[in-house]
């Protein structure tokens, strides 16, 4: 039987230690031992139960209860002030042979996998690179777990790729404590896998495309996510290239996304005619406290996977840096006209360098991120053609009205299915600042007001925005879920809605779901 | 006066070159996790085994094994990150007992299982 550990305590926090949030019971699965139980599918069925358990124990208590994976997001969409379950040792992955493949399905078997919620990027990555294959894009980093990625719409900056959520072909989920609970779900126009191989997972099979959209970004609020199906492709390698152009070229490319006709290429990117060939992955790096006519702009492309190539891993950074960041954040606090000249000495830090070249497979592009520290981001999903425009603005309120020690960055990723995902414009510039958490103080604005003051920017300038659910912002800020999403953010409810019991609506439902109007009471 | 000055900066110098640590990471296989710990520094959110003792090194034999089991803190029985760290207590120790007695000071994360 798989076990549970409990823990009592009084709050919890995020890896980035944007809490603490009050917590009761912190709880933790391990699958029984292979020794005991050899069949995967055994065990997977198996933790299921347990899970169902937990589920059932917070509903006599009448708590909420909610899981989590590496808790890599920085507000608390990740959080309970009931019960929450850890599900990093829920690490199960299973091939999905033809024979398991839905009649209709139009998916290379090959390239679909099933992995349970708490395989974290890297475990994911390394499993299908044994078996020749790739993820499609991750979220410029591997220590997120697959089912925090999903749920709350984690991206890289793939162009024409999208985010982790958008090769979800299926979902596993259980809804609460009774044998109908344990459900798959997957798109009628699109299925997958068949009705045979889900019975094995003792599951309901749902085929229903709005359903599933809507539980593909779904916050948490759709049940304990146990399975995802996903769809791989096979392994590539990525050419990484850092330039220094013109900021106005950078922002040409960004708003026209025509790389074939910039003025900006790179020699060895050309086809035969000596035009620019897309990248797979553009970032601008912006500092907004420097003149500099110039910026920093990372790109990427695929290339067919051939060894041997380069050694792409840098060199191990020092612990040093940790330290020096935190001593500089404190200085900030008290003197925050410092800041702009600390965010120049440190842009060998922050930035990567120019001219750097590197060849690597995604999961050793996008490599360990160690922690280094307490952070924040905020995240803003604008239309790419807006973004120029956009940066602009919260450039020059960071400046004014700040300075906050951060740099902003703007990522690119193709619209996405989901219906509530962030990535809601065809091609959305992710707008983000990021940088090391500071205290509010007489010379300091606090971060929440400064999430407030950017959402407020945005909408004076009429610049319609969508914002990251795993960053900080005022989520309480009034009208905002409306102001994003509208219809989108209704239909979401109403699909979680009919989807869930009202006892099961209630126990996955936290505060923030509450904050941000995404949890109203179901109309009787 | 000035004697004593030299003689604190010159200790100051010795603890602070004397200090330093190795850190050793599998560019493969996830560190395993704890939920349950609140550490602040780069290991934060992993299970870290920590060793801080003196050993005592026979004149005869040059080295010293310590052996990594399977346990709970190491699950998998297999090292994901080591980190060896060198402190001027450690380096006085060596002097002053002639080799014999190492101060040894190691942190390891061990390999998150695979299923």
């Amino acid at each position: 039987m798989a076990t549970t550990k409990t823990k009592f305590l009084n709050e919890w926090n995020t890896l980035h230690k944007n809490g603490p949030f009050p917590l009761k019971i912190l709880y933790q699965t391990k699958l029984e031992g292979e020794r005991a139980m050899p069949k995967k599918l055994e065990r997977y069925n198996d933790v299921a139960k347990e899970i169902q358990r937990l589920i059932k124990e917070a509903q006599v208590a009448g708590e909420g209860f909610r899981a989590y994976g590496s808790a890599w997001s920085m507000n608390n969409i990740a959080s309970h002030k009931d019960r929450m379950h850890y599900n990093g040792f829920m690490n199960i992955s299973l091939p999905i042979n033809n024979s398991d493949c839905h009649s209709n399905s139009n998916y290379d078997s090959s390239n679909l996998f099933l992995f349970e919620c708490g395989s974290t990027i890297k475990e994911v990555s390394e499993i299908l690179a044994e078996n020749g294959k790739s993820l499609k894009t991750s979220g410029a980093s591997n220590g997120q777990t697959l089912a925090g990625c999903i749920s709350t719409g984690v991206h890289g900056s793939a162009l024409d790729v999208g985010s982790v959520q958008d090769y979800v072909v299926g979902l596993n989920l259980i809804i609460g404590p009774d044998e109908e609970d344990i459900v798959y779900i997957e798109r009628d126009s699109k299925p997958a896998l068949s009705d045979e191989f889900v019975k094995k997972l003792n599951v309901r099979i749902i085929r229903d495309d709005d359903l599933f959209c809507a539980a593909l970004v779904g916050l948490g609020g759709f049940g304990f996510i146990h399975g995802i199906v996903i769809e791989a492709e096979p392994i590539f390698l990525l050419k990484r290239y850092v330039k220094k152009i013109n900021k106005s070229v950078a922002y040409e490319l960004a708003t026209t996304m025509d790389f074939k006709n910039a003025s900006f290429t790179i020699p060895e990117e050309t086809d035969s005619n000596g035009k620019g060939n897309r990248p797979y992955h553009y970032k601008i790096f912006i500092n907004q406290y420097s003149n500099d006519p110039d910026c920093v702009v990372e790109l990427m492309y695929k290339k067919k996977y051939e060894e041997p190539y380069p050694d792409p891993f840098p060199v191990i950074k020092e612990s040093l840096y940790r330290d020096l960041i935190y001593l500089f954040v404190k200085l900030a606090e008290n003197l925050p006209k410092s800041i702009p000249w600390l965010v120049k000495r440190l842009r060998k830090t922050i930035l990567p360098k120019v001219d750097d070249q590197t060849t690597g497979m995604l999961k050793e592009i996008f490599w360990d991120a160690p922690y280094q520290g307490p952070a924040f981001a905020c995240s803003f999903g604008i239309d790419h053609k807006d973004a120029p425009k956009a940066m602009e603005l919260l450039g020059k309120l960071t400046r004014e009205e700040g300075p906050i020690p951060g740099i902003f960055a703007m990522r690119f990723v193709k619209q996405s299915q989901g219906t509530i995902a962030f990535t809601k414009f065809p091609m959305t510039c992710m707008l983000e600042i990021d940088g090391v958490l500071w205290k509010e103080t007489r010379k300091i604005m606090s971060l929440k007001k400064y999430s407030k003051r950017m959402i407020e920017v945005l909408k004076e300038n009429n610049i319609p925005f969508t914002l990251h659910w795993g960053k900080n912002s005022d989520w309480a800020f009034p009208g905002l879920i409306n102001h994003m999403y509208g219809d989108h953010a209704k239909k979401w409810i109403k699909q979680r809605q009919s989807f869930l019991s009202k006892d099961m609506y209630e126990l996955f439902s936290n505060k923030f779901l509450k904050t941000t109007g995404l949890a109203p009471k179901p109309s009787t | 006066m000035k004697l004593f000055k030299y003689s604190l900066i010159a200790f100051c110098c010795c603890v602070l070159t004397s200090c330093y640590s190795v850190r050793l990471r599998n560019v493969n296989g996830a560190p395993q996790p704890d939920p349950f710990s609140d550490r602040d520094d780069y290991y934060r959110g992993m299970a870290v085994v920590e060793f801080d003792t003196v050993i005592s090194i026979k004149v005869t034999s040059k080295d010293f094994t310590y052996l990594i089991k399977e346990k709970e803190a190491c699950e998998s029985g297999k090292i994901n990150i080591i980190e060896y760290r060198n402190t001027f207590g450690g380096v006085l120790l060596s002097a002053i007992t002639f080799g014999r007695k190492r101060k040894v000071k190691i942190k390891y994360v061990c390999e998150k299982l695979t299923n």
